[in-house]
């Protein structure tokens, strides 16, 4: 075995000598035009949702059955490491066919060009109907880079207001459907159980370091994050100053619990009752069901309140395929396929997530009662959310501007600055940024 | 070559073929090891210091720039952050990791029984992967976790200690010292065993202490022990990353940022041109500062 | 020593320092330990369940069942395996020439060596890669999802070859003189003289060694795409659901992984601390 390693790293090194530092792959290209018999084809198809995918094995074994030169190599990830590995794979010239990406890392990978322009193989077309009718205007517009579109909406995300029904019902609270009435339904709902003077029940979730969670109100106060050429920072505006106040405000008033990652899961304080209201997207309601299986029938969700229009960010999961995937035809086929009615409800049923296509979020078993949630049907209200969503910039600085505006929020939820000044000091950092 | 007391017409030939003798086994029994650090040690490492001088994605030609990314990084908020929250890491670990070691060592040497029960518990955490470590730790360390349960019941207070930025970084120090002193503990207790028992036993019918012999005897007879130590410790701090992963994810605010968490970073975002800079910055410092301890340590023993 | 009473003082102090101690080593790991036999609801009871009641095994039960988990471990063995014994040939090799050998170029190359341990990893992590995929095309046995993929990367650790050289170092010269005047060759010297001196430092090269190929976690996950060949920290890490982790099963997956080694060096460590002891060092 000595040997016969040795020599092997003998001969790569030559081998290595020879060809290194081209990076390019060369595939095969294997795409046939339909009539003839096609010649066998393998793809793979990686994704992150780890062991509960709705790429299961029978939906593969059902598309292997349909198409039958088609071959599905499935490789599964699990989402912490998957942009690692992605980004290895696709830079060393080792791409998948079909990758799932997570809606906030698109503008880094399209600004780069990393996907295939999905536009020019669809022809604009989703399983013979035009894609602009298959998903929402604002699910089409995050599809878009560049004028072509970069990605398929998988699942997707965007936050309506999860609130404890049975309390308000109890202390006779309304449904809020403004920031005002927001406040005062939190002061109402929040209780002091342990006689400390401070509130520790049913508290409103504050969650401190991100921007999803904070720039869903610099929409609703009518901001944005950027200006329209994205050239400059548009957040450090009297929007962002009331969004920024407004969700300090619940911590101030005792009304509202900080959440950050010292706390854990947020799952752990909606169980023992610390949480009686938050905001957070459709796959909260399969964390409720497994994680506080107690409380069913105590939960309903509603639309967002806003102050002066209703906003949340929109993210998800999309289906794409790289640039320099060796078989972007039959990928593509494989990324329909999954965008039938009957792929998008199991992902529902099998990840607990939201699909993203307009006919499975009107599907029959998407708009049912349920008991979990006190006989509401929950998933209408995230469909329309969908409809009001904005997704982050697509600039290639993308995630170093989240960080900043992560970090902002997070200093100011902390008491460590003042909202004015951390908003200016986050804008000119964002500036140098999108200048660099 | 030592003087032999060979005769000469011998001493003539002996030395010349067993020199070349040597220099042959030499080389063949470094071969392989240089092959494989050849090909997946330096081929890359040459490789990342050709896309330090460029600006390159990943996907196309890097595009040379020369020493762009290096100034650039010097003037970078977070990668000056990372390297003020690295060299602060490496003062507190190096400080008090290898000292805890020592001292553990000197008490696992002296005769207690059940020493082997001991031994073991001390190395248990270094026997596991360090991300399973700040895994558990990080568990622990959560506001209604079991650490801030135990304080509560000694009467002192809670605290965020991942979520406050003054206390992250510590935390996550203290997390690395609890895991790695058992390896230096291990080192030590090696080297300990190896100094003759007769030195110690002269020095005491001197009358000199406990602490006077450890001074005079143990310490100086560590050294080549103490210094490889802390190379080797100072080399793997500079390198601290799995537990920030783990646990903090670089911040609250960024205090937990580290070169090797900011390198990651520059990746995930397909600037491998600057990422490489930060290695090459990172492999400059450890350089000089290895440099620096063996020419201290070497002209000490001199 | 003063007095038996200052002893008796100093004795106590002695085990209540260690005992101490122990436990603040072993804490941890006995609540990860006990977490893995709590059903969820129980894993973050406030005050905290310091023995599990109820105890259950689902959380094994799912890991087993979730995860091809048998195979996973058996990849592991495997690529570990092969890591420690052509670390304990090549990296001793290496050490004996280095300290004990005379030749052109030993510092200097002794000195490259030591650099590449200054260059973190991860930034070789893309160039590597890129080598596997090669390697891949020109055999499929090689390379990229295989189990050479993360055996020949780490077929020597620099770290190794510097701790052997310590271990040798500390052999005397006049040991191996006297075999080459007696005409040994230097291979002989090394495998009959020098071996069993440095018995113990291979020791504790194996232990070292295996307990970073055992726990190597991005590497693997990088080259392996399937269950064929993935390890076991990779494996264990597609229990993590996106948004949410169940940490009983995790701290059941966390006890499998450790555990081994844990065991290993129990089982070891008298051997191993004991060879230390024998005074290999004492010269």
């Amino acid at each position: 075995m000595r040997f016969s390693v040795r020599w092997f790293v003998v001969i790569a090194s030559l081998a290595l000598v020879a060809t290194s530092c081209t990076g390019d792959e060369e595939g095969n290209g294997g795409t046939t035009s339909p009539g003839a018999s096609p010649e066998p084809v393998t793809i793979t198809v990686v994704d992150y949702y780890g062991e509960a995918t709705p790429i299961s094995e029978e939906v593969i074994a059902a598309f292997e059955g349909e198409y039958p030169w088609i071959t599905v190599k499935y490789e599964a990830g699990d989402w912490d490491s998957m942009r690692e590995k992605f980004t290895v794979r696709v830079t060393s010239g080792d791409s998948p066919d079909v990758a799932t990406m997570d809606m906030t890392w698109i503008p880094t990978f399209a600004s780069e060009a990393i996907f295939a322009d999905l536009s020019e193989l669809s022809g604009g077309e989703l399983n013979g109907a035009p894609i602009t009718d298959e998903y929402s205007e604002g699910a089409v517009e995050a599809m878009t880079f560049d004028d072509h579109y970069v990605t398929m909406m998988f699942d997707f995300d965007a936050y309506a207001l999860y609130y404890r029904a049975d309390q308000f019902e109890d202390k006779g609270i309304d449904v809020p459907t403004n920031w005002d009435e927001l406040s005062a339904a939190a002061e109402q709902l929040a209780e002091d159980t342990n006689g400390d003077g401070k509130n520790d029940k049913y508290m409103f979730e504050v969650y401190g370091n991100d921007c999803f969670h904070w720039c869903q109100f610099l929409f609703q106060a009518g901001g944005s994050i950027l200006n329209e050429e994205h050239t400059a920072a548009a957040f450090d505006s009297e929007a962002g100053l009331t969004a920024l106040e407004y969700h300090k405000s619940f911590l101030d008033n005792g009304s509202g619990v900080y959440w950050g990652d010292a706390e854990g899961e947020p799952i752990r304080g909606i169980k023992d009752e610390r949480i009686g209201m938050f905001l957070d997207g459709p796959y909260y309601m399969g964390l409720l069901k497994d994680g506080a299986p107690d409380q069913s029938g105590m939960w309903k969700v509603a639309p967002a309140p806003y102050s002066v229009e209703p906003g949340s960010y929109l993210g998800g999961t999309g289906l794409s395929i790289p640039v320099n995937a060796p078989n972007p035809e039959e990928a593509w086929l494989f990324v329909q396929y999954m965008l039938r009615l009957e792929q998008q409800i199991g992902v529902y049923t099998l990840a607990g997530a939201a699909p993203a296509t307009e006919a499975a979020l009107g599907s029959p078993e998407l708009t049912q009662e349920e008991e979990y949630f006190g006989g509401q049907a929950p998933f209408p209200i995230f469909a329309d959310t969908m409809a009001i969503a904005t997704h982050f910039p697509y600039v290639e600085q993308w995630d170093p501007i989240d960080t900043i505006i992560g970090t902002m929020v997070e200093s100011v939820m902390l008491g460590e600055s003042a909202p004015q000044e951390a908003l200016t000091d986050a804008a000119a950092k964002v500036n140098e940024e999108l200048a660099g | 070559m030592r003087a032999s007391a060979i005769p000469t017409k011998t001493v003539r030939r002996r030395p010349l073929k067993g020199r070349w003798r040597r220099y042959v086994a030499g080389y063949v029994l470094i071969a392989p090891a240089l092959l494989a650090a050849g090909l997946f040690l330096f081929v890359p490492i040459v490789l990342s210091g050709y896309w330090s001088l460029t600006e390159y994605s990943g996907l196309g030609e890097p595009e040379w720039v020369g020493l762009t990314n290096y100034i650039e990084l010097f003037g970078n908020d977070l990668f000056l952050k990372a390297l003020l929250n690295t060299f602060l890491f490496v003062l507190i670990g190096m400080g008090i990791g290898p000292v805890l070691g020592f001292l553990s060592a000197l008490l696992l040497n002296s005769t207690v029984r059940f020493r082997g029960f001991f031994r073991a518990a001390y190395f248990v955490p270094v026997m596991t992967s360090l991300v399973v470590v700040a895994t558990i730790w990080k568990i622990l360390l959560q506001q209604q976790g079991v650490i801030n349960q135990a304080l509560s019941f000694f009467g002192l207070p809670g605290h965020a200690w991942l979520s406050d930025p003054s206390t992250a970084l510590p935390a996550v120090v203290a997390t690395s010292i609890w895991q790695g002193f058992g390896f230096e503990t291990v080192v030590f207790l090696a080297a300990l065993q190896g100094i003759p028992r007769e030195l110690y036993d002269a020095a005491r019918v001197d009358g000199a202490s406990y602490w006077q012999q450890v001074r005079h005897i143990t310490l100086p007879a560590m050294r080549p022990t103490i210094m490889f130590v802390y190379i080797i410790g100072i080399i793997g701090s500079f390198q601290v990353y799995d537990q920030v992963f783990v646990m903090t994810e670089g911040g609250p605010i960024n205090s937990t940022r580290t070169l090797v968490f900011d390198l990651v970073d520059r990746f995930q975002q397909l600037e491998l041109g600057e990422a490489s800079a930060v290695a090459y910055v990172l492999l400059a410092i450890l350089a000089f500062l290895s440099y620096v301890q063996i020419f201290v340590f070497e002209r000490e023993r001199g | 020593m003063t007095a038996t009473g200052g002893r008796r003082v100093r004795r106590t102090l002695l085990y209540a320092a260690l005992i101490g101690t122990s436990l603040l080593m072993i804490g941890p790991f006995y609540w990860a330990l006990s977490t893995s036999f709590k059903p969820s609801a129980d894993i973050f009871a406030s005050p905290p369940k310091w023995i599990p009641d109820p105890w259950t095994l689902e959380n094994y039960r799912d890991v087993f069942t979730l995860l091809p988990f048998p195979r996973y471990f058996l990849n592991s063995v495997i690529v570990t395996s092969a890591i420690v014994g052509l670390n304990i040939v090549f990296d001793t090799a290496a050490a004996y020439a280095f300290a004990k050998l005379r030749f052109p170029g030993r510092d200097v190359l002794f000195f490259l060596l030591l650099i590449t341990l200054m260059v973190p990893f991860q930034v070789n992590l893309i160039p590597l890669y890129r080598i596997m995929v090669r390697l891949h095309d020109i055999s499929p046995l090689l390379g990229v999802g295989t189990y050479s993929a993360m055996i020949m990367p780490s077929m020597i650790q620099v770290f190794g070859i510097f701790l052997m050289r310590q271990f040798m170092r500390s052999i005397p010269d006049e040991i191996l003189e006297s075999a080459r005047v007696d005409g040994a060759s230097e291979f002989k010297i090394l495998w009959k003289v020098v071996i069993p001196l440095a018995a113990p430092g291979i020791a504790t090269l194996a232990i070292f060694t295996f307990l970073g190929a055992w726990n190597d976690f991005l590497w693997p996950l990088l080259v392996t795409n399937s269950d064929e060949t993935r390890t076991l920290p990779v494996g264990l890490a597609l229990l993590a659901r996106r948004n949410t982790v169940n940490w009983g099963q995790t701290m059941a997956g966390t006890t499998f992984l450790a555990g081994p080694m844990i065991l290993m060096f129990l089982i070891l460590q008298r051997r191993f601390i004991e060879g230390l002891t024998a005074g290999s060092l004492k010269g």
